[in-house]
Formats: structure tokens, C-alpha cells, sequence
């Protein structure tokens, strides 16, 4: 390089002497530009994505289906999970089981059984009040201890009183055989 | 920190990637008068000078996510201030480069540095009576520092054709002053 072209060079802020009218040239840019958007990834376009969203929205349908067709508005046994319908079926049974045993006792007068159902109903209120607090919280484990105690109560309670039968009822045919 | 000089506003880039106006405006107030002289030493017209850079901004923000930081953004925008200037005049049908003796690749070293009592006014005004072809050439190499590489992609034309060109335009200047 000459000093010519140095000269130039080193002098060319001279060339930069025009100012652009500025307000002006952003009026006409601005409205070309893109607007001010954040930006969005398209989550649909993806296969995976796709896949998964229909399956929740098939299962969110089976559910609606399930609840409008087979709830018949029994909300009690909506809310109680799978497992603890089972367990309260399965005491409930035998209750009821044990309750008719009693109730078909030829050997029991009709104020024994009067006295040991009224028993039973006692039972039968404290466990519906304590079905109503597991309503209210279902998580508690304390509750759920206390149900499962209530209806063992009324198991033993039935199956003492049976034994108590058998027992004197083989006493009984016990002692004819001595006889 | 950077340092490198081509992440010179590397923030104010990126948030004008993502469309961040406040961002955009502030790179085009920066940039926006070197921009402007740019094409205004190319075209010489303010209305089409205001034009192109106008269109520059626009294609710039548009294509930003294609900047890389291979360079400063200035010389990216730049670059597309330039292209735009000489299509601008390509359209305008004003020949680029002079076609007279193409063929010739001037070896003759004339005495032209000896314009010791040049001044930078005269220069100017040197520059801007040249044929818009040597005009272009000498804007390219002395003033936005471009190599005869880069001047030969911008204009189309060979290396070789870009150095002869230069030095006939060269020579044509330091006429041209001697005569103010």
C-alpha cells in the first residue's frame, strides 16, 4: 500500500459525513418486521407428542364414558379406591353372614338376639360415621385402621356369641351322651 | 466475557433474533449512519440510499438467525448494504466497471502517489466525478477495506480483473485531483 492509499485510509471518517434521517428509515422498516411474538415450538408436530396426547384424550373419554353411564351417581363408591371397596365388601359379607347365623339361632331367645343386635346397630352407626370421615379425608390412615377395627369388633363380637352356642351346645350333647 | 470483536453486541443480536423490537431498534440506531454513507458513496442519491438501507434492515432482521458471528454483525449488515447498492445500480443499467481495455493488465506503475499536497476534501470530491465503475472499486478497496478477493465475489468479476481495475481507477483519481 502507497502512501496515497494509507493517507486515504487513515483519513476515511471523512466519507462518513451523511446522517441518515432516522425516524424516517424506521417507518418504512418496521412495519416489514416481524411481529413481536415469542417464540412457540410446535409441540403437535411431533409424533411422540401426537401419540400421547390421543391416548390421554382417548382414556380421558373412557373415563367420562365410565362415569356417566356406570357411576349412576353413586359418588360414595367413586370416591373410595378400588382396594378399600374390596375390603369393605369382604367384611361387610361376613358381617352380614354371621348377623343372619345369629338371627336364624333357634337356640337364642328373641331378647338375647334383640340385645345383641342392638349391639350391632351401635357398630353399624360408629362405622357409618367413621365412613363419612374418610370422605372427608381419605388419606388418613388412622380412619381407615379404625373401620377396619369396627368391623372386627362385629366379627368377634358374632363369632364369640356363636362359640358361646356351639360350646353349650356340645356340652349339651356332650352330657346326653354320658347320659 | 468476550472480547473478540466479532461478538461485538453479541446481546443486543440475539434478543433481536428473537424479535425483541426494543433490541432491533437499538442495533439499527448504531448502525444505521454508517449504513447510510455506505450507500450513499455507492449511489450518491439520498432517496436511494434511504431505500436500500431501508431494505437492508429488514432483510437483516429477517435472516438474523442465518448470522453466526463468522463476522462483526456490522460487516454482515454491511456486506448486504453493499450487494443491495450494486444490484440497485445493476438494475439501473450503469456498468459496473469500465470496459474499455479489460484485456490489458496494466504492469505500468505510474508515479501517481506523488500528490503530496492532497487533501482528504479533494479526495472526496475526486472520488465522486469518477465513472461509477471506478467509483465502486475504489469505494470497495480504500475506503470499506475490502481485498481484491472479496471486491472480485461482490462485483462478480475476476481477482485479477479487480486489481486491473483498481489501479486504472486509482490512477484516474490522482488525474482527477491533480486537476482541483
Amino acid at each position: 500500500m502507497d502512501q496515497f492509499e494509507k493517507y486515504i485510509r487513515d483519513n476515511k471518517q471523512v466519507f462518513n459525513d451523511h446522517k441518515a434521517d432516522r425516524a424516517k428509515i424506521w417507518a418504512h422498516i418496521e412495519p416489514h418486521l416481524p411481529t413481536n411474538k415469542p417464540k412457540v415450538i410446535p409441540l403437535w408436530k411431533s409424533p411422540m407428542i401426537g401419540k400421547a396426547a390421543s391416548v390421554l384424550i382417548l382414556i380421558g373419554i373412557a373415563t367420562m364414558v365410565n362415569l356417566t353411564f356406570f357411576g349412576n351417581g353413586n359418588s360414595q363408591t367413586n370416591e373410595i379406591s378400588q382396594e378399600l371397596q374390596d375390603i369393605d365388601m369382604h367384611y361387610k359379607g361376613l358381617v352380614t353372614y354371621q348377623v343372619q347365623l345369629v338371627e336364624k339361632n333357634k337356640q337364642l331367645s328373641k331378647a338375647d338376639k334383640e340385645e345383641f343386635l342392638s349391639f350391632m346397630v351401635e357398630l353399624d352407626e360408629e362405622y357409618n360415621d367413621l365412613i363419612l370421615e374418610m370422605h372427608s379425608s381419605l388419606d388418613n390412615e388412622q380412619v381407615l385402621e379404625a373401620i377396619v377395627s369396627n368391623y372386627r369388633k362385629r366379627i368377634e363380637l358374632i363369632e364369640n356369641l356363636l362359640q358361646q352356642l356351639n360350646e353349650s351346645k356340645i356340652k349339651d350333647d356332650h352330657y346326653g351322651y354320658i347320659l | 466475557m468476550e472480547t473478540e470483536i466479532r461478538f461485538t453486541h453479541r446481546s443486543l443480536v440475539e434478543r433481536s433474533k428473537s424479535g425483541d423490537r426494543t433490541a432491533q431498534y437499538q442495533l439499527y440506531e448504531l448502525y444505521v449512519d454508517a449504513m447510510y454513507n455506505v450507500s450513499m458513496r455507492f449511489l450518491g442519491i439520498k432517496e436511494d440510499a434511504e431505500d436500500i438501507v431501508q431494505d437492508s434492515f429488514v432483510d437483516a432482521f429477517k435472516n438474523l438467525e442465518k448470522f453466526k458471528y463468522e463476522s462483526t454483525f456490522g460487516s454482515w449488515l454491511k456486506r448486504i448494504v453493499i450487494n443491495k447498492s450494486i444490484n440497485h445500480l445493476k438494475v439501473k443499467r450503469i456498468p459496473l466497471t469500465t470496459i474499455d481495455n479489460h484485456e490489458y493488465h496494466l504492469t505500468d506503475e505510474v508515479e501517481y502517489e506523488k500528490v503530496d499536497t492532497i487533501n482528504m476534501f479533494k479526495v472526496k470530491s475526486g472520488i465522486e466525478k469518477l465513472p461509477v465503475g471506478y467509483r465502486q472499486i475504489i469505494n470497495l478497496y480504500l475506503i470499506e477495506g475490502y481485498d481484491h478477493n472479496e471486491i472480485s465475489d461482490v462485483l462478480g468479476i475476476t481477482i485479477s480483473t479487480s486489481k486491473s481495475q483498481y489501479h486504472r481507477a486509482k490512477k484516474k483519481l490522482v488525474e482527477i485531483i491533480n486537476t482541483l
